[in-house]
C-alpha cells in the first residue's frame, strides 16, 4: 500500500514562467527523433546524390544527360521519388520551421561556438527551405519536364543560372545547404549518443566539417560548369529519346547518344 | 573619503511578482578582490542611489557565499553567473592578477530572465525541483524495516558519478539554453545530469527506467538543440553535453524497448 500510493501533488498554486518537464506525456520525443533522422535518411543521402549525379556536368551536358537518364529509368521511380525525397523533405522542413520558431537564439549574450552553431543550423535550415521550395517548383515542376526530357536538363539549369541574381541564390543556397548537412550529421551523433565524449564530439567535428566542405566544392563545381565551362549548351542533346514514363535505358541510350556526345565534349 | 575610489553598480529591482521592475544605479566605496556578494553588502550598509534617493537593501538569494549551495545566481553584466564567484575586479576588465581594473565601467545586476521574480535579484525556481521529482532523482532507500547495507559502488562508477553530483542546482544552465522557454517547457540539462547520476547509482538504478521514459514525455530531452551553453556556464563544470547524449541514447533504446515489449 505504501507503495501505491503516490506523494502528496505539488504545491496548488501553479508554476509560473517555464513549466516542468511533462513526463511520459506526448509524442514529441518520437517526431524530433524522426526530424533528426530524417534528415540523414533519406534527405541527406539524397542530397548526397544529387551533389554527386550534379557533379556529372563537369563531364559536359551529354554525360549529365545520362545521368538525368538514369536516375529516371530506375524502377518506381516516382514513388521513390514522393515517399524519399518529397514527403521526408515536406516534414523535415515543417518540422524545423517549427523547432526554429520556438528556440530563443541568445549568442549575442553568450557568443560562443556551438550557440553560433545552433544559430546557423535555423538559419541554414530556413534558407535551404527557402531555395529548395524554388528549386523544385521551377525545376522539377515547371518548364521542360526533365522526366521526360533528360537531354533538356543541362540546359534548362543553365538559363536558370544566366539570371546573376538566381546564380548568387544558388551559391549561397549551396553553402547553406551543405553547412546544414555536415552540422546536422554531428548534432545527430551527439543526440543520438554516438558521440558522447568530448574528444570523440570534436574528432567527429572535423569528419563532419571534411564531409560539407567536398559536398560544397563538388556543388560549386557543377554550377561552374554549368555557366563556364560550357556555354551555349544545346537545349535538348537527347532530342531522340521519345516521351513517356517507361522506357528501356541501356539499350536506347547509348546508341541514340552517339552523335551529340562527340559535340559536346569538343 | 573625496579620494575614496568607487565604482557604480545598476540593479534592475522589482518589489513583487507582479510590481513593475525598475533600475536603481548606486556607487559604492571600491576595494581590490571585491566580489558581487560583497558589492551588495555595501550597497545594504548604504542603500542610497546615486540620485541621492535613500532605497532598500537588495534582495537576493544567498546561503554559503563559496559557490556550493548554488543560490545567487544572477544576471551580472547581462551574463548568467554565481554572484559570490563573480570578481568585481574581472569584471571591471582585469582579465588577470595584478591588472588594473577600470572603474568608470558599471556593472550591471538582473535576476535570472527565464524564471519569475519573487523580489528584486530573487527569483523561483522552483521548476528544477519539479523536474527532479518527475525524474525521481533520488535513490529509493525508505523502507518500514531495515534494508540492510546498500549494494557495492565501485571506484570506477563512482568516478564517472563525482562530477554529476557535483551541481548546484544554480539553474545557470536552464537560463543559458536557447530551448529552455515558455514554448518549449525543456526541461534542462541539470535534471538530465541527474538522470545520469541516479541511473548510474547502484541503489538507483532500480528507477532508471522510470526516468527514462519520464525524459521522453513533452519538454524531455528531445528539445535539446545542443547549443552547448550549458556545459560553457555551469559554475561547477559538470559535464553536461556528455550526460546529454548519453542519456539521450538510453531514452532512445528505452523507447524502442518499450515500443516492442510492452
Amino acid at each position: 500500500m505504501a507503495a501505491a500510493a503516490p506523494p502528496a501533488p505539488p504545491s496548488s498554486a501553479p508554476l509560473r514562467g517555464v513549466q516542468p518537464l511533462r513526463a511520459g506525456e506526448g509524442h514529441s520525443f518520437f517526431w524530433r527523433r524522426l526530424h533528426s533522422l530524417s534528415g540523414i535518411v533519406p534527405i541527406g543521402a539524397f542530397l548526397v546524390e544529387h551533389i554527386v549525379s550534379n557533379f556529372e556536368m563537369l563531364n559536359g551536358p551529354m554525360a549529365y544527360a545520362k545521368q538525368v537518364l538514369f536516375l529516371n529509368s530506375l524502377p518506381l521511380v516516382r514513388v521513390l521519388e514522393w515517399s524519399f525525397i518529397f514527403i521526408p523533405l515536406a516534414f523535415h522542413a515543417l518540422y524545423g520551421v517549427f523547432i526554429a520558431v520556438r528556440g530563443r537564439s541568445n549568442v549575442n549574450v553568450y557568443p560562443w561556438a556551438g550557440n553560433f552553431g545552433y544559430l546557423m543550423q535555423r538559419v541554414t535550415g530556413i534558407i535551404a527551405l527557402l531555395y529548395i521550395a524554388y528549386h523544385v517548383a521551377t525545376q522539377r515542376f515547371m518548364g521542360t519536364n526533365l522526366p521526360e526530357h533528360p537531354g533538356a536538363a543541362f540546359a534548362k539549369v543553365q538559363h536558370e543560372l544566366a539570371n546573376p541574381v538566381i546564380l548568387a541564390v544558388y551559391v549561397i543556397a549551396m553553402i547553406a545547404t551543405c553547412w546544414h548537412f555536415a552540422y546536422g550529421i554531428w548534432l545527430f551523433a551527439a543526440k543520438w549518443g554516438i558521440t558522447p565524449g568530448t574528444e570523440a564530439r570534436k574528432k567527429f567535428g572535423y569528419v563532419c566539417g571534411a564531409i560539407g566542405t567536398v559536398l560544397c566544392v563538388m556543388g560549386l563545381t557543377a554550377i561552374y560548369a554549368v555557366v563556364v565551362k560550357y556555354p551555349n549548351a544545346p537545349e535538348d542533346v537527347m532530342p531522340e529519346v521519345p516521351a513517356g514514363v517507361s522506357r528501356v535505358a541501356p539499350v536506347v541510350a547509348p546508341r541514340d547518344l552517339k552523335a551529340p556526345l562527340q559535340v559536346a565534349v569538343r | 573619503m573625496a579620494d575614496q575610489q568607487t565604482i557604480k553598480v545598476s540593479i534592475k529591482r522589482q518589489a513583487s511578482p507582479d510590481a513593475k521592475a525598475s533600475t536603481e544605479t548606486f556607487e559604492i566605496p571600491y576595494r581590490p578582490n571585491m566580489n558581487i556578494t560583497s558589492l551588495l553588502g555595501e550597497v545594504a550598509l548604504n542603500p542610497r542611489t546615486v540620485s541621492g534617493v535613500d532605497s532598500t537593501p537588495i534582495t537576493y538569494d544567498s546561503n554559503c557565499l563559496e559557490e556550493i549551495c548554488g543560490s545567487c545566481a544572477m544576471l551580472i553584466n547581462g551574463k548568467a553567473m554565481m554572484a559570490c564567484s563573480a570578481l568585481v575586479d574581472k569584471l571591471l576588465g582585469a582579465a588577470e592578477h595584478g591588472q588594473k581594473p577600470d572603474l568608470s565601467k558599471t556593472i550591471t545586476l538582473a535576476p535570472l530572465s527565464k524564471f519569475p521574480v519573487v523580489r528584486d535579484l530573487a527569483v523561483d525556481r522552483s521548476v528544477l525541483f519539479e523536474n527532479l521529482k518527475k525524474v525521481k532523482a533520488w535513490v529509493p532507500v525508505d523502507g518500514s524495516y531495515d534494508l540492510g547495507p546498500g549494494p557495492r559502488q565501485v571506484p570506477q562508477i563512482q568516478e564517472q558519478r563525482y562530477p554529476l553530483s557535483n551541481c548546484i542546482s544554480c539553474t545557470i544552465c536552464m537560463e543559458v539554453c536557447p530551448q529552455f522557454n515558455d514554448a518549449t517547457g525543456f526541461v534542462g540539462a541539470a535534471t538530465i545530469a541527474q538522470t545520469k547520476l541516479f541511473n548510474m547509482d547502484p541503489a538507483g538504478k532500480v528507477l532508471k527506467e522510470e526516468r527514462l521514459r519520464a525524459l521522453a514525455g513533452d519538454g524531455g530531452i528531445q528539445e535539446c538543440g545542443f547549443a552547448q551553453n550549458c556545459v560553457q556556464a555551469c559554475p561547477k563544470q559538470l559535464p553536461l553535453t556528455e550526460a546529454i547524449s548519453d542519456i539521450g541514447r538510453d531514452v532512445f533504446v528505452q523507447q524502442v524497448k518499450d515500443f516492442f515489449t510492452r
